[in-house]
């Protein structure tokens, strides 16, 4: 038992999590001890260097991701690249796709902004609406609340496959496509948020210095803004951890069922999506992006939960309530 | 009327890009001798011939089939009164006589033809085939319910566009007399020396009056072929034919009739059939697919790996042509400098391979297929060589008023994967253009949705990919639709998408409809077509060519250049 834990302990377990500024340390600390969460963050620092360096690192290859190389394939035999590993060179470093010739490398890593981009940007609106519903909800009204609440249940109940598709469907193509996916998926699921939110935002107001604002004069907006906020922020940052790698699979499944970023635009589950029927003939490419998807997922996921235990304030009490540091024992 | 028949047209020539019969010539490229593929000896009678298809052989009533589609499994349980030459290459584009006598004796200025049939015909009860239920069968093809042939037979006949089918009119169509049991004379409103090749549609197979049910008919519709069916479930999902004891060979020039029973499966995946067929275990062995073509991954493998399995490729060519068309009246392209700099600046190379590759389509720059049956000519008015002329398509530019040789556009193309018109093919174009300074933004439609906007005058794009398919291997359907002015269609679907209506393009097309000499209507075909070449309204970018793979007992493999695809009434299981 650290050092830490034991100073998280002293302000009290019930709230522990509801601590902001002094706990900040700490939580980082949790953070960095565990060795998982280390390597997934470095994996996801990485991923997102490259994708941000995209243009330079092509640039470097002295490839454009949208260009044509004809030479590289074989005609005859269906577009197959011509060399060992998919076309493997000097000049394209994981080599080139099917059909085309375009340079792998550069689709990929440029297909990563698309991904992390996507994601990142849904999961940010999904938990702002997530959270204003959420808070609206717990401290409106009765009325508002039940009718925030329905609506929650009827967004959570839809099919949001199918609801993506035909939304993705009837925009028209001028609009910037990155951003309505982002949106899209968004706008289908911020339900899971406000309902923990909501959930949240009812436990905290019963509580003592809740009460005491309260009584002390202050309105709705300043309690939620100084009371209810700091102490939502550990379980809305946990819950978004989860989310992100979710949206990762969303945009790639959108974009894999062809209703996503549109060509020449890469995108891993597009590229996917063509690669399937390659998976004999060119192995490589349907590995390198569905290998790139799995890091990627995996990373964010192992990241998302080591989030969730460092906030975990049972984790961070000295008896360990409830975790398998207690029950061990 | 119009409209719905044109629909089905397109849907038709929809089918065949993608799929329709199955070719498979064993021994090498098309053309190659009529000697099975697979296995030595000659092919005898006898045994189970297995067809696995992507799609339901459904509306199984001559009435209601299409010109490609009726060629195939059709083609075995009706007779016709012309049909295709049974041949491999270009001897199989030619038409000749089936249950007629010869190919028809045009009079009055090829608007009168006549027909006599051959003796000893007679339908799988033992009845013989009458004069009368040719003209039947012809005049069930108006009913509204039997809908789906093609538009000809409308817009040709006497009459025709008022009659609406025995059910309601049952006078009869004027326009078809059948003097006696052995004759019968068809009435046009205009010469068409081609009438011969329509005479091989479904619509002129004999239908026994009193054996005609309606749209019931279609679930055993009663055979003059070689095969009757026996069972024919789920609207044509699973079709099983077996031998027509009353089909004389003597009477039938055509078709071999090898094997003792056909099974028709449909529904299957394309890389389920591939798979299936290249395996060849069991009943697989004796199988072919009439409707799908092996897929570039499939194709790398053949092509990269087993010999034996190569062997078992067959190549067909059917006449079609993918090209990009312009709406001239939506600018820029309403002018002819800029069409012309995109015709120069287009890779045919990297458009060839985005539907598979050399293997699977040949580059195109005339507008005709390159056979001889259509009249190609060939030409290549705006020589863009294999990677494109950016150099001369920026002159070009510059001396359409674009100072600094750029320009924006937009393509307009379908979304579906790995389709002739699809983003594959559009982004290949974009690349290609983007080198000579023109930025292409791509507009991507669903396939229904896309069809409907660029066949309607209306909404069509200025700039999209489209392709056009032969209903008979001439120049007449591939030109006229598309390039007649008087065909342009306002309110309906329309084709001809450069709305070109030049009075001496119209007059030609006239004249050569007066032709019965079919070589030389061919011919000026192919010189039309070299001059509405010079407009520029299409860039033609490929002609889709078919691989199709056979069983490892198949035997007789033959392809014609009319269909592409392996002809199913010539193939022998052992």
């Amino acid at each position: 038992m650290s050092a830490d834990t034991l100073v998280a302990d002293e302000a009290g377990p019930a709230v522990a999590a509801a601590v902001p500024a002094s706990g900040a340390r700490h939580v980082w600390r949790r953070l960095r001890a565990r060795r998982g969460t280390v390597a997934a963050a470095a994996v996801i620092a990485l991923l997102t260097l490259t994708a941000w360096a995209a243009p330079a690192l092509t640039a470097l290859e002295g490839q454009d991701p949208d260009a044509y190389h004809d030479t590289l394939v074989d005609s005859a035999a269906g577009g197959v690249p011509k060399g060992s590993f998919g076309g493997v060179s000097t000049d394209h470093w994981l080599g080139v796709e099917p059909g085309t010739g375009r340079d792998l490398f550069a689709r990929l890593i440029t297909g990563a902004r698309v991904s992390l981009s996507v994601a990142v940007g849904a999961t940010l609106v999904q938990v702002l609406i997530g959270v204003a519903v959420g808070l609206l909800a717990g401290l409106g009204p009765r009325r508002v609340d039940s009718l925030l609440s329905r609506a929650t249940d009827v967004m959570l109940a839809l099919p949001h496959l199918v609801f993506a598709i035909a939304l993705l469907a009837v925009v028209p193509s001028g609009f910037p496509r990155p951003v309505l996916l982002a949106l899209v998926i968004a706008l289908l699921g911020w339900a899971g948020t406000s309902k923990i939110v909501r959930a949240q935002t009812l436990t905290l107001k019963s509580l003592d210095h809740v009460a005491a604002a309260r009584l002390g004069g202050s309105g709705p907006w300043r309690v939620a803004r100084r009371e209810l906020l700091p102490s939502l922020a550990a379980p809305v940052i946990t819950y978004g951890a989860i989310l992100l790698p979710t949206n990762i699979v969303v945009e790639a499944g959108l974009s894999f069922l062809g209703v996503g970023v549109k060509p020449p635009t890469p995108s891993w589950g597009q590229m996917l999506s063509t690669a399937t029927m390659w998976f004999r003939a060119d192995p490589m490419y349907v590995l390198l992006p569905a290998a790139l998807l799995f890091v990627t997922v995996l990373a964010f996921t192992v990241l998302g939960d080591g989030v969730r235990t460092a906030l975990d304030p049972r984790a961070a009490s000295r008896l360990g309530v409830g975790t398998s540091k207690g029950a061990g024992r | 009327m119009r409209q719905l028949s044109v629909i089905s047209r397109r849907l038709a020539a929809a089918s065949v890009g993608l799929a329709l019969a199955a070719g498979a010539a064993a021994c090498g490229p098309e053309g190659g001798d009529a000697e099975g593929g697979s296995s030595d000896g000659k092919p005898t009678r006898g045994g189970t011939l297995s067809v696995l298809n992507q799609q339901a052989q459904s509306d199984f009533d001559p009435a209601r089939l299409y010109t490609s589609g009726g060629g195939n499994v059709p083609s075995l349980v009706f007779r016709t009164l012309t049909t295709r030459n049974r041949e491999n290459g270009a001897a199989g584009s030619k038409v000749v006589p089936d249950l007629a006598t010869d190919l028809g004796t045009p009079g009055k200025n090829a608007t009168v033809w006549t027909y006599h049939l051959k003796d000893g015909l007679k339908y799988e009860d033992g009845s013989p085939i009458t004069s009368g239920d040719i003209k039947y069968g012809i005049e069930r093809s108006f009913a509204a319910e039997l809908s789906g042939g093609a538009p000809y037979l409308r817009d040709w006949l006497v009459g025709g566009a008022r009659y609406r089918g025995p059910y309601k009119d049952k006078k009869g169509l004027d326009a078809i007399e059948t003097p006696d049991e052995k004759t019968i004379v068809f009435h046009l409103n205009k010469p068409e020396g081609e009438f011969p090749y329509l005479a091989t549609q479904t619509q002129f197979a004999p239908v026994p009056k009193a054996k005609d049910n309606g749209t019931k008919y279609e679930e055993h519709p009663i055979s003059s072929g070689p095969y009757k069916v026996v069972k024919n479930e789920g609207d044509g999902e699973h079709l099983v034919l077996e031998r027509n004891e009353h089909w004389s060979a003597a009477t039938d020039d055509e078709r071999k009739a090898y094997p003792d029973r056909i099974d028709v499966r449909s529904g299957l995946d394309a890389a389920v059939i591939n798979q299936r067929l290249s395996t060849g275990s069991g009943k697989d062995a004796a199988a072919v697919t009439t409707d799908t073509n092996l897929g570039p991954a499939e194709l790398a493998q053949v092509v990269g790996g087993d010999a034996q399995l190569k062997k078992r490729v067959g190549t067909g060519h059917f006449g079609y042509t993918d090209y990009i068309a312009f709406n001239p009246k939506v600018k820029p392209f309403d002018n002819p400098k800029v069409r012309q700099a995109i015709a120069y600046a287009v890779d045919r190379t990297t458009a060839v391979n985005a539907v598979g590759g050399s293997s699977l389509a040949e580059p195109a720059t005339t507008y005709l297929p390159e056979q001889a049956s259509f009249g190609h000519t060939p030409y290549d008015h705006f020589p863009a060589g294999r990677k494109g002329n950016a150099a001369k398509a920026g002159e070009l530019l510059k001396e359409a008023g674009y100072k600094d040789g750029r320009l924006t556009v937009t393509l307009t193309h379908d979304t579906t994967k790995q389709d002739e018109q699809g983003p594959e093919v559009a982004t290949a174009v974009q690349d290609a253009l983007k080198r000579a300074g023109i930025t292409v933004r791509l507009n991507g439609l669903e396939h229904n949705d896309f069809s409907d906007r660029i066949h309607s005058v209306g909404t069509e794009p200025g700039l999209f990919l489209t392709g056009w398919g032969a209903d008979w291997p001439s120049g007449g359907p591939f030109l006229a639709p598309i390039f007649d002015g008087r065909q342009i269609v306002e309110d309906g679907y329309n084709f001809n998408s450069g709305l070109l209506n030049d009075p001496a393009v119209n007059k030609e097309i006239d004249e050569i409809n007066k032709l019965t000499d079919l070589k030389a209507a061919a011919k000026r075909w192919g010189a039309l077509d070299k001059r509405i070449g010079e407009r520029a309204l299409t860039v033609p970018l490929f002609h889709p060519v078919y691989k199709r793979l056979v069983g490892k007992d198949i035997k007789n493999v033959v392809i014609s250049d009319w269909t592409g695809v392996l002809d199913v009434s010539q193939v022998a299981v052992r």
